[in-house]
C-alpha cells in the first residue's frame, strides 16, 4: 500500500513538475528576454584599436557610377530570368552571352565564345559577345580611382574595380586617363569590392594595360569568378584577404572583406578604410552590401582612427540600387546622422531616391554634375571628384 | 443524413502497414522527393518556373499553406462526402484536393486580391497599379503586391486554425457545412483585416516616396519599441502565433487549455493564451539573436539588422514547427505512455532539439541543393519558404492522402470512438489542479525559469562552438 501510494506521489510530483518546467520557461522568455535588464548578458565591446597608419589627404575621381543605363531593361531580364537569386553566370548578359537566351547561359559558353580575344582585341570580344548577349547596350559599370598623399608627399595611385561592359569602360578609362596611367604603371593596385557583372567582368579593360598589375580580391570568390581572373589577361599577383581581417595596403590606408551573401549568388564584398590626418576615418565602397553603418561599426571595433571621428564616405551605399524601397532603408536614413560623417560622396547603388532622402534629411552630401550619362545632380557622377582633407 | 467531412480527421484510424519507423522513414523520404521536384519545377532559382523571386514564391507558398487549412479545418472537406473521402484511393484523393486547393489560390490571388482589392481598394495589391508610380519597375510592382499579399497570409495562418483550435468554432460549431466553413472563413478573413491594417499597412505606407502619412502612420506607431520601422516586427509574433497554434493542436493535444473546464473561459483563455506564449517566443528567439550575434543596430544591412532579427525569430519559429508536425503525423505523437503533462514536455524536448539540428542542417547545407546562397543572412532569401513548402506537402500528405502509402486508413469504429472520448476525460480529470501537484508543480516553475537562465548562458557557447557555416 505504501509503494503505491509512494508512486502515485512520484507520479503526481513529475506531472505538476513537467507543467511548471514549460511554464517556468515560458514565464521567463516572456518577462526577462525583451526587458532592459538582458542587456547584463550582452557581450562587451572591447576596441582592438589595431593602427593602420595615417594619409595626408585622399582624392577619389568616378570614373563611372552607372552601372547599368536603364534600370527598366535591367530589372526586366532580371524578372524573366527567375528573380535576384538567378546565378549571375546564367543571365546571358555580356560578355558571357552564348545566344542560348536569358537565364540559359553559363560562364563556360559564354567565355568560350570570347576567350581568345581577351585582353588584347577588347573591341572584337565586344562585338562578339554583343551578338550573343542579352541587353548588352545597358551594360556600363562601376569604377573609381583612389589617390592618397602620405605625410611625406608621395602620391599613389589605386584602382578600385573595373565595371562591366569593354566597351563603356574603354571609353571611360580614356576619358578619365586611366589607361594611360596603367600603362604607365603609375597605378600600383587594383581592388576589387566583389565579383558582381557591373564591378568585375570588365577586368579585361584594366588587365589589357597592365596585366601583371597587383590585385586584391575578397577570398570568397566562386570558382567561375577565380578562373575569369587568368582568362581576362592577369598575370600579376593576386591577394585574396581574408573575410574579417584588416589587409593593410599602404600606412593609412587598409581594406576589409565582409563574408555577405549578395543577390545574383555572389559571396562577400571588400572595401577600403582609409584614416586622413587631422579629419578621421573615410569609407570607399563599390557597393557597400553590408550597409555603411555596419561599415563603421566594424572600423570602431577594429581600427584606431584619427579623432575617432567618421569622416567621409565614397561610393555605392546599396540602399536602392533598382530605385526600389523598403522601411528598413528609412532605418539606415534615419539612423546615419549619429553617425557624423562629415562629407558624403555616394553614388551608383545608393539610389537616386535615397540620395535625395539623405539631402533632404539635412546630411552633408555632396552633389554632382550629371554628365557622361549619369542621372541626377544628387549624388556624385561620372568625371566627378571629391577631395578628403584636400578641397577640389 | 447524408454526411461529409465534419469530423473526419478525428474518426479516421490510421494503420501503420508495418511496424515503426518503417512507416515514418518511408513518409519522410516519400515526401522529400516530392519536396525536391516540386522545389525544382516551382521555385529553385536554378529551376524551371523560378518563382522564388524571393516574394511570389513566398506569397503562393503562404497562401497555399492556408488554402490547405481552409478546405481542411474550416470546411471539413465539404463538399466531399464522407464515402468518397473512406473509399477513394489515397493518391487519387490526395491529386483532386490538392488541385483544388490550387485553383482555389490562383482565384484569391489573382481575382480577390488583385483584381478586386487591387483595383477597387488598395492600389499596392496590383502591380499593374504600382506600374504607374515613377520610376517603378514591372519587377518590383510585382514584388511588392506579393509582399502585401504575403503579409496579410502571415496573419490568415494564424487567425484561421486559431479560431478552430482555441475558439473551438463558436459561435458555429452547430452549422452544418458549407454555412459553418463560410462564417468561420468571413469572421477570420475581417479580423485577419482589421489585424493587417494595424501591423502591416504602414509597412506598406512608408515603402513608397514620399510617405503616406494620409493613408497610414507614419513613421509606424512601434518604431520605438522595436527599433525599427520595418513591419517585420509584426511579422515576427505573428508567425510565433501561427507556430504556438499548431504546438498547441499538435503536440500538446490542446494543453493546458483543455483543462479548463468552462467553455467560454477556456475559449477565450487559449485564445489569448496562444498569444501570450506567441509573444514570449517572439522576444526570447530575438533576445537568442543578441546573445549570438550581438544587439541589433538600427540602421545596419543584413545580420545586425533590428528588421531582419524580427523575421529571422518568424524564421526560427517555423523551424520548431516542421520537427511538431512530423512527430504528430508521422509518429503517432510519441510518447504517449506517460501523463499528458509528461508527455507534452517530453514532445516539445525532442522537437526543440530537432529544430536545432535542423537549422543546423540547413545553414549547412541548403546553398548545396536549394539554389540559394551560403549565409545566415541574405536580404532576398528566407527559410520559411522551403519549410513552409515542405510543411504543405506534409499537410497535403497527411490530411488528403492519409499518410500513403505507411499507412492504410480504417474508420473507427462506435466502440473506439466512445473509448477515445473516455481515454480522453479521464486523462483530463488525471492532469487537472489537485494540491498533490502543488510540489511538483512549484519545484517546476523553478527548474523552468533556471532552464531559461541556463540556456542564456549556453546559446553563446553553443553557437560559437558548433560551426555552422564551414568555410
Amino acid at each position: 500500500m505504501s509503494e503505491e501510494k509512494g508512486n502515485i506521489s512520484r507520479r503526481d510530483f513529475f506531472k505538476g513538475a513537467a507543467a511548471g518546467v514549460l511554464g517556468g520557461t515560458a514565464l521567463g522568455m516572456g518577462l526577462f528576454s525583451y526587458s532592459p535588464m538582458r542587456k547584463r548578458f550582452f557581450p562587451e565591446t572591447k576596441r582592438k584599436l589595431q593602427e593602420i597608419g595615417v594619409v595626408k589627404s585622399l582624392k577619389v575621381t568616378n570614373i563611372s557610377e552607372t552601372s547599368w543605363f536603364e534600370n527598366p531593361v535591367l530589372m526586366g531580364d532580371i524578372k524573366k530570368a527567375g528573380g535576384l537569386l538567378v546565378n549571375q553566370y546564367s543571365y546571358n548578359w555580356p560578355p558571357f552571352g552564348d545566344g542560348s537566351g536569358l537565364g540559359k547561359g553559363s560562364y563556360e559558353r559564354g567565355l568560350a565564345k570570347i576567350k581568345h580575344l581577351i585582353p588584347h582585341d577588347l573591341e572584337a570580344a565586344w562585338a562578339t559577345t554583343e551578338k550573343l548577349s542579352v541587353s548588352p547596350q545597358n551594360a556600363g559599370g562601376f569604377a573609381a580611382l583612389i589617390e592618397v598623399e602620405e605625410m611625406g608627399g608621395r602620391k599613389r595611385k589605386f584602382l578600385l574595380d573595373s565595371g562591366w561592359s569593354y566597351k563603356w569602360m574603354h571609353e571611360s578609362f580614356k576619358r578619365e586617363g586611366i589607361d594611360q596611367m596603367l600603362k604607365n604603371n603609375e597605378i600600383e593596385a587594383f581592388i576589387i569590392s566583389h565579383e558582381h557583372f557591373d564591378h568585375y567582368w570588365g577586368a579585361p579593360v584594366t588587365f589589357k594595360y597592365a596585366p601583371n598589375i597587383k590585385t586584391y580580391i575578397p577570398d570568397t570568390f566562386y570558382p567561375e569568378g577565380l578562373d575569369y581572373l587568368k582568362a581576362a589577361g592577369h598575370r600579376g599577383e593576386v591577394v585574396k584577404v581574408k573575410p574579417g581581417t584588416v589587409n593593410s595596403i599602404i600606412p593609412g590606408m587598409a581594406t576589409y572583406v565582409f563574408p555577405v551573401p549578395i543577390i545574383c549568388r555572389v559571396l562577400g564584398e571588400q572595401s577600403i578604410y582609409v584614416n586622413v590626418k587631422d579629419h578621421g576615418l573615410t569609407s570607399i565602397t563599390g557597393c557597400c552590401h553590408f550597409g555603411i553603418i555596419q561599415f563603421a561599426e566594424t572600423a570602431f571595433k577594429e581600427i584606431k582612427y584619427e579623432k575617432d571621428q567618421l569622416y567621409g564616405i565614397y561610393g555605392g551605399l546599396h540602399i536602392s540600387p533598382f530605385e526600389d524601397w523598403d522601411p528598413k532603408y528609412d532605418d539606415l536614413v534615419l539612423s546615419l546622422g549619429k553617425y557624423k560623417f562629415q562629407k558624403i560622396g555616394c553614388n551608383h547603388c545608393t539610389g537616386i531616391l535615397c540620395a535625395k532622402k539623405f539631402i533632404a534629411a539635412g546630411y552633408p552630401v555632396q552633389q554632382g554634375t550629371a554628365r557622361f550619362r549619369s542621372k541626377d545632380t544628387a549624388y556624385l557622377g561620372n568625371g566627378d571628384k571629391i577631395g578628403y582633407g584636400v578641397e577640389i | 443524413m447524408e454526411r461529409f467531412g465534419a469530423g473526419y480527421l478525428e474518426e479516421r484510424k490510421l494503420v501503420p502497414r508495418w511496424p515503426q519507423p518503417i512507416p515514418a522513414i518511408v513518409a519522410l523520404v516519400l515526401t522529400l522527393i516530392v519536396f525536391y521536384a516540386s522545389w525544382w519545377i516551382f521555385q529553385d532559382p536554378r529551376g524551371w518556373m523560378r518563382m522564388y523571386t524571393p516574394y511570389v514564391g513566398y506569397m503562393y507558398t503562404r497562401w497555399w499553406l492556408i488554402m490547405l487549412i481552409w478546405m481542411v479545418y474550416i470546411f471539413n472537406y465539404w463538399p466531399f462526402k464522407r464515402a468518397w473521402l473512406e473509399k477513394t484511393h489515397p493518391v487519387v484523393k490526395g491529386a483532386i484536393l490538392t488541385a483544388i486547393s490550387i485553383g482555389i489560390l490562383l482565384i484569391l490571388i489573382k481575382g480577390f486580391f488583385v483584381a478586386l482589392l487591387g483595383n477597387f481598394g488598395i492600389a499596392y495589391f496590383n502591380p499593374e497599379n504600382l506600374m504607374k508610380l515613377p520610376r517603378m519597375t514591372e519587377f518590383f510592382a510585382l514584388e511588392y503586391a506579393s509582399l502585401a499579399c504575403l503579409m496579410f497570409a502571415a496573419i490568415a495562418s494564424w487567425l484561421s486554425p486559431a479560431w478552430v483550435v482555441a475558439c473551438e468554432e463558436v459561435p458555429w460549431q452547430n452549422m452544418n457545412q458549407p454555412a459553418k466553413g463560410i462564417s468561420i472563413l468571413v469572421a477570420t478573413f475581417f479580423l485577419s483585416t482589421l489585424v493587417y491594417f494595424m501591423t502591416m499597412h504602414s509597412h506598406m505606407g512608408i515603402l513608397y516616396y514620399p510617405w503616406q502619412y494620409f493613408t497610414s502612420i507614419a513613421p509606424p506607431y512601434w518604431e520605438k519599441f522595436a527599433n525599427t520601422v520595418s513591419g517585420n516586427f509584426h511579422v515576427s509574433w505573428i508567425m510565433c502565433c501561427t507556430v504556438v497554434v499548431w504546438t498547441v493542436e499538435t503536440i500538446w493535444e490542446r494543453f493546458p487549455f483543455k483543462l479548463i473546464k468552462t467553455d467560454w473561459l477556456r475559449r477565450v483563455v487559449a485564445f489569448f493564451g496562444i498569444i501570450a506564449f506567441a509573444w514570449a517566443m517572439h522576444f526570447f528567439l530575438y533576445f537568442a539573436q543578441e546573445l549570438t550575434w550581438g544587439p541589433a543596430i538600427r540602421g545596419t544591412r543584413l545580420i545586425n539588422a533590428p528588421d531582419w532579427r524580427w523575421l529571422h525569430v518568424g524564421e526560427m519559429a517555423v523551424f520548431f514547427l516542421v520537427p511538431a508536425l512530423f512527430l504528430t503525423f508521422y509518429c503517432n505523437n510519441w510518447p504517449r505512455r506517460f501523463s499528458l503533462p509528461v508527455n507534452v514536455l517530453v514532445r516539445t524536448g525532442i522537437t526543440l532539439a530537432a529544430a536545432a539540428l535542423l537549422y543546423i542542417f540547413y545553414y549547412k547545407t541548403s546553398h548545396d541543393f536549394l539554389g540559394t546562397q551560403k549565409g545566415f543572412m541574405h536580404e532576398q532569401q528566407f527559410p520559411m519558404i522551403p519549410t513552409i513548402w515542405l510543411i504543405n506537402i506534409w499537410l497535403a500528405h497527411h490530411w488528403f492522402m492519409d499518410n500513403w502509402p505507411g499507412w492504410k486508413m480504417v474508420p473507427k469504429t462506435a466502440e473506439e470512438m466512445a473509448a477515445e472520448r473516455a481515454h480522453e476525460e479521464v486523462q483530463i480529470e488525471d492532469t487537472r489542479w489537485s494540491p498533490a501537484l502543488g510540489a511538483g508543480l512549484a519545484a517546476g516553475a523553478v527548474g523552468g525559469v533556471l532552464l531559461y537562465f541556463i540556456a542564456l548562458k549556453v546559446l553563446p557557447w553553443a553557437y560559437k562552438t558548433i560551426d555552422v557555416l564551414p568555410k
